[in-house]
């Protein structure tokens, strides 16, 4: 289910401070962990991303409740482990955790299907490293739109995307599930990146 | 900079991790070597972190958060950091794979032009083979059963849709027939990842079909 709540003006990840840094609640507690090993902080961050972790965990997925848990359990503690590596000039704090979640829920579907692989999700996601200003605050700017539009989107559309994104179901198994023909499914998504403007060519 | 790219769809799958391993290891290869792919995959990312946090949370008790923090002084695991792939090493995705360098492979004549290479991914239902095409070599006719992406990695080869060039992503579908021929001037070195085994339309060639067998894994 999407329940968009937050609010674009009030978004904590739109602030910036006068260096350019995002300054964010959630940039903080990471920086937290990194540099002084900060419980607390962690247990801020937990309270937050934990339960959208299950939840990410259970959607539309076939894992048992005991296998959402682990999963949630994994992704904090790789958290605490790689808040050195956040840069918070480089990504909102939510992208950083969210992949860490996406990666980690790939490779849990991979291990129950006793994928015998060499290569972890994480191997082969898209390193986000660039370091031209222009191209950081251009990031940013995109962002924020999204954030700002995707609560505007029609519901149809919303569904998909969640379905894609939350549920990782392919284009052709989403139009297997709803029972709609592939070209509307894609459509529809494309519909929807438009709207968002995530466009092919600037 | 390439001029061919996976298309919306094929990025968007890929950014939502719900892509097969042999083919999002296709296009990360693409991606961490295309500025243009990387914002774009960059902003179908952040779409997502967008979703997560629209998520109606699900209750996690404090047993959950106890377990974890106990854990938080456990060994980190030990991370080869990821070298950054630059535009003139073997890609490392590839090098993890293959232990050695191209001259190291196993490869498989067919034909005096071209050379094949299986890697094993782990990927049960895809093919994820390095071809070696000699400078001027043609590939026999051939249509695909099922999807194939091509990626080049050295050198280039043309057919009669056009002429393609290192870092080009590319995709076939089935039905799609064509015969790639390798640039003169070098030998062309791609990845192809397929999800069925082609089969040759050339009648020279048309003996080999029943033995072209998916090799996966």
């Amino acid at each position: 289910m999407l329940h968009v709540t937050n609010t674009y003006d009030g978004d904590p990840e739109s602030l910036i401070d006068a260096d350019g840094k995002r300054s964010d609640e959630w940039s903080e507690c990471l920086a937290l962990i990194a540099r002084k090993e900060d419980r607390a902080a962690f247990t801020r961050l937990f309270r937050h991303f934990a339960p959208l972790m299950k939840a990410f965990a259970l959607s539309g997925s076939t894992l048992s409740a005991n296998h959402a848990d682990e999963l949630v359990q994994e992704v904090m503690l790789k958290v605490w482990q790689k808040a050195g590596a956040f840069d918070p000039q480089k990504a909102a704090a939510s992208t950083w955790i969210y992949t860490i979640a996406r990666n980690c829920r790939t490779d849990l579907f991979r291990r129950l299907q006793k994928f015998d692989t060499p290569l972890s999700a994480e191997d082969v996601s898209d390193t986000q490293d660039s370091e031209d200003a222009f191209v950081l605050l251009h990031q940013k700017r995109s962002r924020d739109r999204v954030r700002a539009l995707i609560r505007e989107l029609p519901g149809e559309q919303a569904q998909i995307l969640a379905k894609v994104y939350m549920e990782g179901k392919s284009h052709s198994e989403v139009s297997g599930e709803l029972d709609i023909p592939l070209g509307t499914v894609k459509s529809r998504v494309r519909l929807a990146l438009q709207k968002l403007q995530i466009q092919l060519e600037r | 900079m390439s001029n061919f790219h996976p298309d919306l769809d094929l990025l968007t799958d890929y950014a939502a991790g719900s892509l097969a391993l042999a083919q999002a290891a296709c296009v990360s290869i693409h991606v961490n070597h295309c500025r243009r792919c990387q914002r774009i995959a960059g902003q179908l990312t952040d779409l997502g972190a967008s979703l997560f946090e629209a998520l109606t949370p699900v209750a996690v008790g404090d047993t959950q958060l106890h377990a974890v923090l106990a854990r938080l002084d456990d060994e980190k695991p030990l991370e080869y950091a990821r070298n950054k792939d630059d535009a003139s090493a073997t890609p490392a995705i590839l090098q993890r794979l293959m232990r050695g360098d191209f001259s190291d492979l196993n490869w498989k004549n067919i034909g005096s032009t071209l050379r094949i290479s299986y890697l094993k991914t782990g990927d049960p239902d895809h093919e994820f083979a390095l071809y070696h095409i000699r400078a001027g070599g043609r590939i026999p006719e051939h249509t695909h059963r099922g999807t194939e992406m091509t990626l080049i990695l050295e050198g280039g080869f043309s057919d009669v849709n056009g002429s393609y060039h290192k870092g080009d992503f590319l995709i076939r579908r089935p039905g799609d027939v064509h015969a790639p021929t390798a640039l003169q001037s070098e030998d062309c070195i791609c990845l192809a990842v397929v999800d069925a085994p082609l089969k040759f339309t050339d009648w020279k060639f048309r003996w080999m079909n029943p033995f072209l067998k998916l090799r996966t894994a």
